[in-house]
């Protein structure tokens, strides 16, 4: 085997492999990372954020979680709803963050999600 | 030959040329759609070891923009196409922000190539595009919104308001024609994986994903950030490329014939083509007749002879310009420009295809017809 075959091996085995079984993994989970998921899910949400009585505006909540107050978003929600847990559990803990976001998923009725 | 510094050229360096045109093309799509912009700094990452990386975004900026421009210029080509896709992917897992299926397609396809060879060897790029098409369609499949075609009727008629869906989707029941094409989109897509599997159905592969993405982005007018270049581009990867130069049989006597070789020769970067006037007597060794030579062009490219317009397209294919002109048609139009990006994408669709080609046989042989009062001013090479 020359050296290009052995370093093809090497590099692209465990990345085809790992793509594989995150295929499998998603169907367990609903966060649907790297399973090869895109626009199949249609999410259209608005945030609202509340720290210390006092309600962020939408430049600020950009900031926060680099996601727009309101938008689209073509991946599952919960890839939405991890980056606010992730941000609020990792970066914001001291804010206490109260955070409401309402979302229709495809143009159906509409779901709340809070935190806490 | 040696390695150019010609970014227009793609021979002589250590990846085959389709592999190393694959990577430009993605490269140049990169640099023109600038997504240099989008590398991020870490932002709740995916591993933990990217976590508080202070200079991680200069960084992934510095080594995106370097390899980008140093492959382009055929400078260690390999090395830069993966070190191009590995910063791609470290942005991916570094940031959740920036993540994305286009942006993580876009890295895989570009390390895979840094390590291919044409033909069989290109399997990772195979193996991509079948896992690809397996994933998605195996989602869509098991989603309810999928099988009832909730999906497809709020996403055409509601987010990207398609004309000519609007026009139709009310003329039927509720959701039929949304269904209709999320059950077309599923079956495209199962099917992709096998097409890519078996050998002898690659073709069939290769065109289903092509027109797939095409009418994709026709549908919508927008190129999913990368997936649209990188998805039709890794095609590349897959074409039979000439394995030595093609040899090209054309009228020696007629002066628009002389000025056309000409020009195309100025375009041959490659110097793939070689040239020889049928009065030369050429033909008789591949057992083509003077009354056929002099009816139309002829091209021999590795035992294979096509004629006319097949031969003029032949000559377009194997072109590296023709993609990366392609590539920069599209990516450096505007965002506010779909109609630009539909109708380049059009173009290039109906002349490539086999059904554009009765069409384009036609043209031809008027043009051919017509050559010596097209540029009377004949001009005996021999």
């Amino acid at each position: 085997m020359d050296r290009l075959s052995a370093v093809r091996l090497l590099i692209a085995v465990p990345l085809l492999a790992a793509q594989a079984a995150l295929i499998g993994y998603a169907r367990f989970v609903p966060a649907r990372y790297f399973c090869w998921a895109p626009f199949d899910m249609q999410t259209d949400y608005t945030l609202d954020v509340t720290i210390g009585g006092r309600r962020l505006s939408a430049e600020e909540i950009r900031k926060r979680y680099r996601r727009p107050k309101r938008g689209t978003d073509n991946r599952s929600i919960q890839n939405l709803i991890d980056i606010i847990q992730g941000y609020e559990e990792q970066y914001g803990r001291a804010d206490h963050a109260e955070v409401v976001m309402k979302y229709r998923i495809n143009g159906k009725e509409e779901l709340e999600w809070h935190r806490p | 030959m040696a390695s150019s510094l010609n970014p227009l050229r793609c021979g002589g360096t250590s990846m085959p040329v389709p592999l190393l045109l694959m990577a430009k093309v993605v490269a140049v799509c990169l640099l023109l759609t600038n997504h240099v912009r989008l590398m991020p700094d870490p932002f709740l990452p995916f591993l933990t070891v990217f976590e508080g990386l202070p200079y991680l975004q200069i960084v992934l900026k510095t080594v995106f923009l370097v390899s980008a421009v140093l492959l382009l210029f055929n400078r260690w080509v390999r090395v830069n196409a993966f070190l191009l896709g590995a910063t791609i992917l470290v942005a991916v897992l570094s940031s959740r922000a920036y993540y994305g299926n286009n942006k993580t397609f876009t890295g895989l396809l570009l390390v895979f190539a840094s390590v291919c060879d044409a033909g069989p060897r290109a399997w990772p790029i195979r193996v991509q595009m079948m896992i690809v098409y397996f994933g998605a369609g195996l989602n869509k499949l098991l989603d309810a919104d999928w099988q009832s075609g909730q999906f497809f009727e709020h996403w055409a008629s509601a987010r990207i308001k398609n004309p000519v869906y609007l026009a139709i989707s009310p003329m039927l029941p509720p959701l039929v024609a949304g269904k209709i094409m999320c059950w077309f989109t599923i079956v495209a897509e199962l099917c992709m994986p096998a097409m890519f599997a078996i050998r002898h159905l690659a073709l069939f592969g290769i065109w289903t994903n092509i027109l797939f993405q095409s009418g994709l982005m026709i549908f919508t007018g927008t190129t999913f950030t990368m997936f649209f270049y990188a998805m039709n581009a890794a095609m590349l990867a897959f074409v039979p490329w000439p394995q030595s130069k093609v040899m090209v049989i054309w009228d020696g006597d007629c002066g628009f014939c002389a000025k056309s070789k000409e020009w195309v020769e100025r375009f041959d970067l490659e110097q793939l083509i070689e040239w020889h006037p049928l009065q030369s007597g050429i033909g008789a060794r591949f057992g083509i007749s003077m009354d056929d030579l002099t009816t139309r062009l002829h091209l021999v490219a590795d035992g294979r002879i096509y004629t006319g317009f097949r031969a003029f397209r032949y000559m377009a294919f194997t072109n590296p310009l023709t993609w990366l002109l392609i590539a920069v048609l599209i990516s450096a139009a505007p965002e506010n420009w779909p109609d630009w990006r539909r109708a380049v994408v059009i173009c290039a669709l109906f002349f490539f295809s086999p059904v554009f080609a009765p069409v384009g046989e036609r043209l031809y042989d008027m043009v051919a017809r017509n050559r010596h009062k097209l540029m009377p001013n004949s001009t005996c090479r021999i």
